[in-house]
């Protein structure tokens, strides 16, 4: 189990090196993809499973699935991927800093820092983050109504910002 | 500092550093910004989990992920725009207070 947990924690890191040296977008967005899958791992090995399919409806299946048809903008003749020399250089070097850190801040690490812990005893329907999460409905209902309305004015802001026909503010012509 | 923390504080640095040093796509920077945010998400949602004896915070990584949603839209609406005027997401071509 401590194995699992030691693979995804590397995935984690691995996948963000991948994201982080700036391949094509298509490449990027599948590096975010994996490193998403790997953190909703992460969290269900340590107990919280309602976030880590939050994680995975919400972030995974709403907003990279945007993501992954807005990079058709990015879209070039010969994508570079991973083997390219820019994005290799990248990564090699991303990949010697988090070994550098590693071996400063890695003191102390035994066998069992690396397992997953489950705080309750046996298996309930009602998990401790979905009951924590459905304290968002109850005391904190104001910063509900605070992020709705968040969320409607974004929607305003795209509008606005996309639209540009005559006026708006991007437009060059 | 325990592996977990370890493993999501330089998942941080990582996406930050891919976006302070982006190259030739505005989306790329986009998509490193979304790093940053899974990155945070998870240690919101590790440090709930591991070291609450209520799960009272387990709202908190819900509200950065629509905060997180809300910023993503907004970013990719500035690279519809930048498409739409400069024909190209490039970095290059957004050239106008060129020095």
């Amino acid at each position: 189990m401590s194995y699992m947990m030691y693979v995804l924690l590397f995935g984690l890191v691995l996948g963000l090196v991948a994201v982080a040296s700036n391949p094509s977008p298509y490449f990027a967005a599948l590096g975010l993809v994996v490193v998403s899958g790997v953190g909703c791992g992460v969290l269900v090995s340590s107990g919280g499973c309602f976030l880590s399919l939050i994680l995975f409806l919400i972030y995974l299946g709403g907003m990279l699935v945007v993501f992954a048809y807005s990079a058709a903008m990015a879209a070039e003749p010969y994508p570079e991927g991973w083997g390219s020399w820019p994005a290799l250089r990248l990564m090699v070097g991303y990949v010697l800093g988090v070994g550098v850190a590693w071996v400063f801040l890695g003191e102390g690490w035994y066998e069992e820092d690396w397992g997953g812990f489950d705080g309750l005893v046996g298996v309930s329907v009602l998990r401790g983050d979905m009951v924590g999460v459905s304290v968002m409905y109850s005391s904190g209902g104001w910063l509900l109504v605070a992020g709705g309305w968040v969320l409607l004015l974004t929607l305003f802001v795209v509008l606005e910002l996309t639209r540009g026909l005559a006026r708006g503010a991007l437009r060059a012509v | 500092m325990t592996p977990a923390h370890f493993a999501f504080s330089s998942a941080f640095m990582l996406g930050l550093a891919g976006l302070a040093f982006h190259r030739t796509h505005f989306i790329s920077a986009l998509l490193c910004l979304e790093g940053l945010m899974l990155s945070l998400f998870i240690a919101l949602s590790l440090w709930t989990e591991l070291f609450n004896l209520t799960h009272n915070s387990a709202s908190m990584p819900m509200i950065l992920l629509a905060f997180s949603a809300c910023e993503a839209g907004t970013g990719l609406a500035l690279l519809v725009a930048t498409t739409r005027t400069h024909s190209t997401n490039r970095l290059k071509n957004l050239n106008l207070l060129q020095c």
